[in-house]
C-alpha cells in the first residue's frame, strides 16, 4: 500500500503548449454505436467524446469485443456509426480520406501478389500518380522504415516483423496527419514486437504524425503512449484517461522503472475494476 | 546411399510401361485383341495419320469452344453471384445441387436439339465444365482476405478500382483451379459425347474402330487423347505459373536467410 500512496500521476487532460488553440487532429462528441441485431439493437459504442490533440501519441486499450476496432474504424470512415460525429482538423470524416487518414492494420493487409514497393506504392497508383514519382517516395519510405534494398521482395518473402514496416511505409505514403493502428504488432512475437513499437516511436519522431493506435498489451501501451484511454466492456465507453509522463525518446530501461510499473497497473486495475 | 529424383523415377515408370506395353502382347498373355503392342499402335497411326489428324481438329475445335463457353460463362456467373449476396444467397444452393447431377443425361436431349454434328458436344461438354468454373469463381471471391478489402478502401479505393485491382488478383488463385478443372472436364465431355453419337471427332474414331473389332486403331485414338490432355496440363500449369507469380514461388519464407527475428535486415545493420 505504500509504494500506491506516493503515486503521482497526473489525470491527464493537458496537451502539448500552443495545441489549445489549433484544431485537434480527431475530436469526437457524444458517439454511439448500436448493431442491428436480431432481438433489436445492441448497443456496441455508448457515449465515446475524445480528442487527440495534433502531433500526439494516444492509445486505446479495453478488453475484447469492447469496440476499440469499430471506433478506429469510424475514425477511418470505413464504418458508419449510429450517432455523433468524428471531426478530423476540424471536418467530419464520413468516408475514407487517405489525405487526412492512413490506417495501418493487424496483419495479413499487403497484397501478395505486389512486391514491397508495388505495396507502397498501391494508394499513389490509386489516385493517379506518375509512375517516377511514386517510385520515388515508395523508396524513400522505405528506407525511412529501415528496408531500404528489400523493395523487389513480395510479402512471403519477408518476416512478420518486416511486413509490418511496409504497412507502416504504405501507412505514410500519402503522407497523411494521422495515422490509425490497429493492433498493428498483434501477430509478432514479443521480441519482435517491442522492437518494433520502439522503431515505430522512432518513424513517429522523424515525421511528427498524430498516432491513435490500438493494443492489448499494456506494455506496449504504457512505452508507445503519451495517454492512454481505458474502454470498459461492451458496451464500450472510455473509463479512464493517463497520461503517460514518461520523457522521450523512449528507452527499454524505463520498463524497469516504479512509475511504469505503477502506470501499468493503474490501467490493468481499471480494466479489471470493470469486468 | 541416396534416392533417386522423383522426377528420374517417374521417367524411369513411363519408360517401363511403353516397354511393358511392347512386349507383354508379344508373349501371348494377352491377346492383341485385348492390348495391341505399341508398335503395331503407332504403325496404324502413321498410317492413318491424315484421318487420326483430321478427328483432331473436329475434336480441338469442339473442346476450345466448349472451353470458352464454360470459362466465359462460369466467370462471369460466378462474379456475379459470389460477388452480389442476394443473388448468392438465392442462385449458389441451386448451383452447387446442379453440379451433382451427372450432366451426361443431358446428352441425348442436346443431341435432339442441335443434331449429332459440334454443336451438341460444344453444349454438352460447355455446361460440364461450367460448374467447376463458376463454383471456383465463387470460392475465389469469397474466400479474398477481408483485410484487403479494408485496406485498399481506406486507402481511396473506388468500386472499379477495387474490383480490377484488388478482388481479381486476390481471387485467380483459386480461379485459376477451377479453370484447369474446368478445360479438363470440356475435353471429358467431347470426348464421351463423340463416343456416344457422332460422326467425326476423336472420340468417334475410338467408338467407330471398337465396333469393327479393329484394337490397333481404338489404341491409337486414345494415345491422341491422352497426348492432348497432357499437353492441355503442362500449357495451362504453365499459364497459371506465369500468371500467378506469388502463389508458385512458394510458402517458404526465403527472407530468413538475410533477415534477423525482429525483423532488421542483417545486411544492413553489419
Amino acid at each position: 500500500m505504500q509504494h500506491m500512496a506516493n503515486l503521482n500521476i497526473p489525470v491527464a487532460e493537458r496537451e502539448p503548449a500552443g495545441a489549445a488553440h489549433a484544431k485537434a487532429a480527431i475530436e469526437i462528441s457524444d458517439l454511439s454505436h448500436v448493431y442491428a441485431g436480431a432481438q433489436g439493437g445492441v448497443p456496441a459504442l455508448e457515449d465515446i467524446s475524445m480528442r487527440v490533440g495534433s502531433g500526439r501519441f494516444v492509445v486505446i486499450v479495453g478488453p475484447s469485443g469492447c469496440g476499440k476496432t469499430s471506433l478506429l474504424m469510424m475514425m477511418a470512415g470505413l464504418r458508419a456509426q449510429s450517432q455523433g460525429e468524428i471531426f478530423c482538423h476540424g471536418a467530419p470524416i464520413r468516408a475514407p480520406d487517405p489525405r487526412r487518414v492512413g490506417v495501418i492494420f493487424q496483419e495479413a493487409s499487403l497484397f501478395p501478389w505486389l512486391s514491397a514497393l508495388d505495396n507502397i506504392e498501391f494508394p499513389l497508383s490509386l489516385r493517379g500518380d506518375p509512375k517516377d514519382e511514386r517510385r520515388r517516395r515508395a523508396e524513400k519510405m522505405l528506407e525511412l522504415v529501415g528496408l531500404g534494398g528489400f523493395g523487389e521482395r513480395y510479402p512471403h518473402e519477408l518476416s512478420g516483423g518486416m511486413k509490418q514496416r511496409v504497412s507502416i511505409a504504405r501507412g505514410l505514403v500519402q503522407d497523411p496527419p494521422v495515422l490509425l493502428m490497429d493492433e498493428p504488432f498483434a501477430a509478432l512475437d514479443e521480441q519482435t514486437r517491442m522492437t518494433m513499437g520502439h522503431e515505430l516511436l522512432r518513424i513517429w519522431s522523424l515525421t511528427s504524425k498524430t498516432v491513435v493506435f490500438i493494443t492489448h498489451s499494456l506494455t506496449e501501451a504504457v512505452y508507445l503512449a503519451d495517454e492512454v484511454l481505458v474502454m470498459s466492456a461492451r458496451p464500450g465507453r472510455i473509463i479512464d484517461r493517463i497520461a503517460i509522463p514518461l520523457p522521450r525518446p523512449r528507452n527499454y530501461e524505463m520498463m524497469a522503472t516504479d512509475v511504469f510499473g505503477q502506470l501499468r497497473e493503474r490501467i490493468w486495475q481499471q480494466i479489471r475494476s470493470d469486468a | 546411399m541416396t534416392l533417386p529424383k522423383p522426377v528420374n523415377v517417374r521417367r524411369g515408370m513411363l519408360v517401363a510401361l511403353l516397354a511393358l506395353w511392347e512386349l507383354v502382347p508379344g508373349t501371348g498373355l494377352i491377346p492383341e485383341l485385348f492390348l495391341p503392342s505399341l508398335s503395331s499402335t503407332l504403325t496404324v497411326l502413321v498410317k492413318d495419320w491424315n484421318i487420326y489428324l483430321a478427328a483432331m481438329w473436329v475434336t480441338l475445335y469442339e473442346v476450345a469452344l466448349a472451353m470458352v463457353i464454360a470459362c466465359g460463362g462460369g466467370i462471369a456467373a460466378g462474379a456475379l453471384v459470389g460477388g452480389v449476396a442476394h443473388l448468392r444467397n438465392l442462385l449458389l444452393p441451386v448451383f452447387s445441387s446442379l453440379y451433382a447431377v451427372p450432366i451426361v443425361i443431358l446428352y441425348p436431349i442436346f443431341t435432339a436439339w442441335f443434331g449429332i454434328g459440334p454443336e451438341s458436344k460444344i453444349a454438352f461438354a460447355g455446361i460440364y465444365a461450367f460448374f467447376p468454373v463458376m463454383l471456383s469463381t465463387v470460392a475465389g471471391i469469397r474466400t479474398i482476405e477481408p483485410q484487403f478489402i479494408l485496406a485498399a478502401r481506406s486507402m481511396g479505393a473506388t468500386l472499379s478500382q477495387l474490383i480490377t485491382r484488388v478482388i481479381i488478383p486476390a481471387s485467380l488463385p483459386t480461379v485459376f483451379a477451377g479453370l484447369r478443372l474446368g478445360g479438363a472436364l470440356a475435353i471429358i465431355g467431347v470426348v464421351v459425347s463423340e463416343m456416344l453419337t457422332a460422326a467425326a471427332g476423336i472420340g468417334y474414331l475410338v467408338t467407330l474402330n471398337r465396333t469393327i473389332l479393329d484394337s490397333p486403331r481404338v489404341f491409337a485414338a486414345l494415345l491422341m487423347i491422352l497426348t492432348l490432355s497432357i499437353a492441355y496440363y503442362v500449357l495451362s500449369r504453365a499459364l497459371e505459373r506465369r500468371m500467378v507469380v506469388w502463389q508458385s514461388v512458394g510458402r517458404a519464407p526465403k527472407a530468413d536467410r538475410s533477415t534477423s527475428s525482429v525483423g532488421v535486415p542483417v545486411t544492413a545493420a553489419a
